[in-house]
């Protein structure tokens, strides 16, 4: 499946299709060739790491190192990012996400965490065998559901609405909270 | 494991940590560990052939469903076999009994997980976060619409409109 084919600038894939970068024992610093210092700052990781063989990093760091070495290119593929970040990296990265695409560049999250194309992403595509099975730009859309499970806040709706309770599409919890407020006031 | 790290054979753990490297995973060398990107049914295999009492589970529930992590933890349970999962994802910690958290090679906190799922501000500043229900819940006691954390998300549900 061509990937640059695909609509959007920050774009979801759900796909078995892909496999990881893997470095396997290369050294950082001939991982991340271009602008090093600038691209690691940009993915928080400081230069202690260059002399680090990639095989021996954390999954944490791995895919810090593998952002860093794109972070230059016109498009970015990024496989199972999601994996060992935390929920604040995660809400980082999107918005370093916004900021490079603000630099005519394209990102491509093929991933089977929801959370990182909440709020992140234009349209996520469903790829198998090379072939689109689905497309969509709501993340509540209930088709979607048959391939991943959706993020924590779409569950909480789908629940809620299952009881009868219909509530907007929120995906910001302060914006949930408030509502949930105001019907329950 | 570190001696000061006592492990009660009825838990079931979850460690939380930012930087899971090899040198971390060593802490763990006296059980076996079931790591890398395993699908639901390799990882269903490797548990089933599995004879040990407890494994270390390094970040395995990555990727799958939540059905199938259910299902596992029920084969757990099917097993009478404990586990510690290692991992960087906070909404995990709701499969715990007990939760250790580390910053780097440190643990900051430990205890019974929902004790250690009050201690909100700790954990944003981490960088964990909390489980979403638990969020949520948490939240809606400085709404004054809960008046304790929940940790199941059917349970919040329930309680929040009925």
């Amino acid at each position: 499946m061509e990937l640059s084919t695909l609509n959007g600038n920050i774009i979801g894939v759900i796909s078995n299709n892909y496999k990881e970068d893997d470095f396997k024992d290369l050294l950082v610093k001939d991982i991340i060739v271009n602008k090093t210092k600038e691209s690691l700052k940009m993915v928080k990781l400081d230069e202690t790491i260059l002399d680090k063989k990639f095989s021996d990093l954390s999954s944490n760091y791995q895919n810090k190192v593998i952002l860093a070495s794109k972070l230059h290119d016109k498009e970015i593929v990024l496989v199972n990012f999601s994996r060992g970040l935390l929920k604040k990296e995660i809400s980082y990265f999107k918005s370093l996400f916004r900021k490079v695409v603000s630099y005519n560049r394209r990102i491509i999250l093929i991933d089977k965490n929801a959370e990182l194309f909440l709020n992140c992403v234009d349209r996520i595509y469903v790829i198998n065998n090379d072939t689109v099975k689905y497309d969509t730009i709501d993340i509540f859309d209930k088709i979607l559901e048959l391939y991943i499970d959706p993020p924590q806040i779409v569950e909480f709706s789908n629940r809620c609405e299952k009881m009868g309770i219909r509530l907007d599409h929120y995906t910001e919890l302060d914006e949930l909270l408030k509502a949930i407020y105001r019907i329950k006031a | 494991m570190s001696s000061y790290m006592k492990i009660n054979d009825d838990y079931n753990y979850v460690v939380l940590c930012n930087n899971i490297d090899k040198v971390f995973l060593a802490k763990y060398a006296e059980y076996p560990i079931v790591d890398g990107n395993l699908s639901y049914d390799e990882l269903q295999n490797k548990i089933e052939l599995h004879t040990a009492k407890r494994v270390v589970l390094n970040d395995t529930f990555y990727g799958l469903r939540d059905s199938e992590r259910k299902e596992i933890l029920d084969l757990f349970k099917k097993r009478n076999m404990k586990f510690i999962l290692i991992t960087s994802n906070i909404e995990n910690t709701l499969y715990a009994d007990y939760i250790f958290v580390y910053e780097d090679k440190n643990i900051i906190l430990e205890g019974l997980r929902d004790i250690v799922l009050k201690e909100e501000k700790t954990l944003k500043k981490l960088g964990y976060g909390l489980p979403f229900v638990t969020d949520l819940s948490t939240q809606l006691i400085y709404y004054d619409i809960f008046d304790k954390p929940y940790f199941n998300l059917d349970e919040l549900v329930d309680d929040l409109w009925n």
